[in-house]
């Protein structure tokens, strides 16, 4: 009886135990699984030994994009019968959060999508990241063929060159053709311009600017973009570098001040609109701009075929101290991971994938641009050619400002526009409060385990 | 009498107040996920010129099925772990007499105030440790953990109103513990169970900070992280997330609906009676 | 019955061993780690002593985060524990027969088994200023609208608001549950002496659900310490950081700042709180027993 029980103890106990282990064990080999049905091929043929698997990372998870994505993928294993693709995609946010933990880890993906500036710099301080120079180096004639504009973008201040664009963005104001004409506005070029159009819109009882800050992110354009305007080049390098950031420059004040004074004209309680439901107000004509991002055309459709828009640069400020030559915007592309067993295979893909043959196609398809030269030939819509024209006429563009700085600064940036944009703080304090983050950053940056 | 009868009247006007308080949103949500996206944007109260169900087929082909596929494997899989190892502990716990019983319902019970938040970090870094993050492993495990202290709470309420005449007998009949415990307490505790499984299929249903940092890969995500992946940063298809959201609730409602009378028994007879 | 000594400790081992390995060890880890910088992306970690907590504690956002948890707790007692109290003894009273008690009962705790997220979701669209239900209904009693989640002063109530809209059924259940468990003689006894409802509701129902007024009160209390799905799915903490919670905090410097000992510190604040809020609240109870 007792030694009955004692066994009954223990096999209940093995159970228990067989029952957690098959809880993660019976779940091991999808580990990595991309969610499709490749990836159960690629683990049958890895075991043979001769197929390559690499993981690719990337943050287009919505349709058309994340579908066309695919599809070039597997274009590709086909032709490379050796090399397997295992995919991730997560959303812009979750992106940001789930890609800092697996980078550098155990199961690092091969190839990621990451943003250029500080969010790929702190990888690349810690020797992640795999530096693309020497293949550069070795074929001249790819080097040639990317656009040089773009591709400073992904250049750190080493020379080191460290990803390739895969879609071109910038920011640029829209504008709602119908309602300028019937109110007999012309389209605005200078700041006083802008804001006289504003006042005028607003007297007529539309709203000026659609504007959504619901996700805070949206507010860092328009900062970026006036920080650009009131700060000169050489002190906002210096300050975007976390180990040397102040942001004393009374600039910074000047570019929250003049924030603020469109804030009367944008829709109301910002923080509370969601950034797409702004855009979609905008397309259905209620109200006669938005300051968008050139990926965005697409939509503009979708929510309203009838949309009659055009674009224009951000207004300039006349004598302001900054460079008003700066497009703004970034794009937005993929980087090797300096710990992946294919560096060759992984540079050879991408020569294709962000090349001019995809880039093609990728304009057609999903109206999305690669940095690779003369891939628009196909093309006509207009707005999306008006696009490409802003950004390859481009001087020079910059990083995103949410991408730029540090992720304290970045969110005590962002945090502070926010209370701004509700009338909580004033220019001084928001500037008092970076300037806080900043030094921390110096100290985080310089002692943290980054070395 | 007369007077009884008009404070029930007044009793049901409250109860079917706040009944619409609950409906009113839910109602929304629905009227709006059979809309086109324009026809919300233009009036959010008005009805659909024609309901578009399609909504609810875009939503579920956008990999809802998938996200709900692991939901229910991994529910699953976290329940049995629960109840199985929650009603031996409590069994152990309620009816023997052991020694150190006290310390170990105390050192259990104790794990209710502790929070999953304060364990995340090194979960994470043991997870990662032991390769089990990013598997089913790595959200069931800790969910077992963390749902027995309230489940042997719950258990060890009713396991104690157990008459010891019951297992006396069955030692008579020549059971053993183990068998006294299959053979009978369970069968008598099935309301308790039932309750424990809904309020912990609650819990793991629709857990998302465990899940939100523990699971990657999208092949294995559950659906409260599905749901925020509909929440894009540049595009959000309103009706066809609304729909989403419609889909993702139902079954535990249903659920629910079905066996509300076993669950408030369980409860009832249950609980905490001291 | 007779066993052997260790019988009963074997079938305690497995779940203490989950218990232990799950929930205390990492907790404990915790602590330790509130003494360390680290980052995911690194392996290396460095000892700085005390410095994560001089951090935490001079940081601007705790007072908010403070206020926050606090506000969401004492709100949802009086909502939740306290009204949904009530509604669960006019439930239980005489008034009502037995199916439409169920019935209301079972309606009330639909939106509990709603995920959190679901919830965050939907409420988002219902606060949305210009498609919204909420401002859509008030516009229809020509109230004016608000911007409710992108109102600094508004935010955190308005995720409060939905909380206890989620929850208050699911305490009026458990709460009509212990009250069911009150013996039918004790009640019919009081009722004979002449006791009206609300004389009854005092001296007899309330005192003898007391444990499980304790349960709810506790389950309330340190649910209001972890907040953090409701916060995330619907304004992550904005505008500014008006409506920012230590759960999110915790989660946002582990996961999006890379700041692990930050979060331990974090977390060690969570875990001190709420211990501390259980042992008061176990004696409080305690001692009025005597």
């Amino acid at each position: 009886m007792k030694n009955l029980m004692k066994k009954a103890a223990a096999i209940l106990l093995a159970g228990t135990m067989i029952l957690s282990l098959a809880a993660c064990g019976g779940s091991a080999p999808q580990q990595g699984d991309g969610g499709n049905e490749s990836s159960a091929a690629a683990a049958d043929t890895a075991k043979s030994g001769d197929v390559k698997v690499i993981k690719f990372y990337h943050r287009f998870p919505d349709e058309p994009y994340n579908s066309f994505i695919e599809k070039k993928l597997h274009e590709y294993e086909e032709t490379h019968q050796d090399i397997k693709f295992d995919i991730f995609a997560a959303q812009n946010q979750e992106y940001k959060e789930k890609v800092k933990i697996v980078v550098g880890g155990e199961d690092t993906p091969d190839i990621f999508f990451s943003w250029a500036g500080e969010f790929t710099e702190r990888f690349i301080r810690e020797g992640l990241i795999l530096d693309l120079n020497p293949y550069f180096e070795a074929d001249p004639e790819w080097k040639d063929s990317l656009i040089e504009t773009q591709m400073d973008i992904y250049t750190n201040d080493d020379g080191m060159i460290y990803g390739i664009p895969f879609r071109l963005d910038a920011k640029v104001m829209f504008y709602n053709r119908d309602i300028l004409e019937e109110n007999e506005i012309e389209v605005p070029e200078t700041w006083d311009e802008f804001i006289a159009a504003c006042e005028k819109l607003k007297a007529a009882g539309i709203t000026p600017i659609s504007y959504g800050n619901q996700q805070q992110w949206p507010s860092a354009h328009y900062i970026g973009t006036l920080n650009q305007i009131f700060v000169s080049d050489e002190v906002r390098e210096k300050d975007y570098n976390p180990s040397s950031g102040e942001f004393t420059d009374p600039g910074y004040v000047k570019a929250l001040e003049y924030y603020q004074q469109l804030l009367p004209y944008m829709s109301d309680t910002p923080n509370a609109v969601l950034p797409d439901m702004a855009r979609t107000s905008f397309a259905m004509g209620q109200s006669a701009f938005c300051y968008l991002e050139l990926v965005e055309i697409p939509y503009l459709a979708m929510d309203n075929p009838d949309i009659n828009y055009g674009m224009f640069s951000f207004p300039r400020v006349e004598g302001a101290e900054g460079n008003q030559d700066i497009l703004t915007g970034a794009p937005e592309g993929f980087v090797i991971s300096s710990k992946t067993k294919y560096p060759d295979e992984c540079v050879e893909f991408l020569k294709w994938f962000l090349g001019k043959e995809v880039g093609t196609e990728q304009c057609m398809e999903i109206g999305w641009f690669n940095a690779a030269k003369d891939t628009t030939a196909g093309l006509t819509d207009q707005g999306l050619i008006d696009g490409y024209n802003t950004i390859i006429s481009a001087a020079s563009m910059s990083e995103w400002l949410d991408n730029a700085l540090y992720s304290t600064v970045t969110d005590e940036y962002l945090t502070a526009v926010s209370d701004l944009t509700n009338g909580d703080a004033t220019p001084e304090e928001v500037m008092q409060r970076i300037q806080v983050k900043a030094k921390e950053a110096q100290t985080l940056v310089g002692t943290g385990t980054a070395g | 009498m007369h007077q009884r009868k008009q404070l029930t009247i007044l009793t049901h006007i409250v109860c079917i107040f706040f009944c619409l308080v609950i409906l009113a949103p839910l109602a929304w949500i629905m009227l709006n996920s059979l809309k086109t996206n324009k026809e919300m944007f233009m009036d959010s109260l008005a009805f659909p010129e024609i309901p578009q169900f399609g909504n609810y087929v875009r939503a579920w082909n956008l990999g809802l099925y998938r996200y709900f596929g692991n939901s229910v494997l991994v529910s699953a899989i976290s329940l049995a772990g629960i109840l199985t190892l929650s009603s031996l502990l409590a069994y152990g716990l309620t009816r023997f007499q052991a020694k150190y019983a006290n310390v170990i319902f105390f050192i259990v019970l104790g794990g209710m105030a502790l929070s999953e938040q304060v364990a995340l970090v090194p979960l994470f870094k043991i997870l990662k440790f032991f390769r089990i993050y990013d598997t089913y492993g790595a959200v069931i495990l800790p969910y077992i953990a963390f749902r027995i202290p309230f489940t042997v709470f719950l258990m060890r309420a009713y396991f104690l109103s157990i008459p010891k005449e019951l297992e006396e007998a069955a030692v008579v009949d020549g059971y053993n513990s183990f068998q006294i415990f299959t053979k009978i307490i369970v069968p008598i505790s099935s309301p308790v169970i039932a309750s424990c499984a809904i309020v912990n299929l609650n819990f793991v249903w629709n857990e998302f900070l465990f899940a939100n940092v523990f699971l990657n890969n999208k092949a294995l995500q559950t659906i409260p992280i599905g749901l925020m992946t509909f929440k894009g940063d540049l595009k959000v298809d309103y009706t066809t997330t609304l729909a989403g959201l419609v889909i993702a609730s139902l079954p535990l409602i249903c659920l629910y609906v079905t066996m509300s009378r076993q669950f408030v028994r369980g409860l009832t007879s249950g609980a905490v009676k001291g | 019955m007779k066993t052997k000594k260790h019988t009963p400790y074997l079938y305690m081992l497995p779940g203490l061993i989950m218990v232990l390995c799950f929930v205390y060890i990492p907790v404990i880890t915790n602590i330790g780690y509130s003494f360390f910088r680290l980052s995911s992306y690194s392996a290396g970690a460095r000892f700085v002593g005390l410095d994560n907590y001089r951090r935490f504690f001079s940081s601007d956002v705790l007072p908010i985060m403070l206020r926050n948890n606090i506000l969401y707790a004492v709100i949802s007692l009086i909502v939740q524990v306290g009204f949904g109290t009530v509604m669960a003894l006019v439930l239980e009273s005489t008034l009502l027969k037995p199916g439409a008690s169920a019935f209301y009962r079972n309606f009330y705790y639909i939106p509990a088994l709603i995920s959190l997220t679901a919830v965050g979701l939907m409420f988002t669209y219902i606060y949305d200023p210009s498609v919204g239900f909420l401002n859509g209904l008030l516009k229809i009693f020509g109230i004016p609208g608000k911007g409710w989640l992108g109102d600094s002063k508004l935010a955190i109530y308005c995720i409060i608001a939905m909380s206890q809209w989620q929850f208050t059924g699911y305490i009026t259940l458990l709460m009509v549950v212990a009250f069911q468990n009150v013996p039918r003689d004790y009640v019919e006894a009081a009722a004979i002496d002449g006791a009206g409802p609300v004389k009854r509701a005092i001296h007899i129902m309330i005192p003898q659900a007391k444990e499980q007024l304790l349960v709810c009160t506790i389950i309330t209390i340190i649910g209001a310490f972890k907040l953090y799905t409701e916060v995330y799915s619907t304004t992550a903490g904005g505008p500014g950081n008006s409506s920012q919670v230590l759960g999110l905090f915790l989660y946002q410097q582990a996961f999006l700042h890379d700041d692990l000992g930050m979060a331990a510190v974090t977390g060690v604040f969570i875990f001190v709180i709420t211990v501390t809020l259980s042992i008061i609240q176990i004696r409080v109870t305690r001692s009025g027993q005597e």
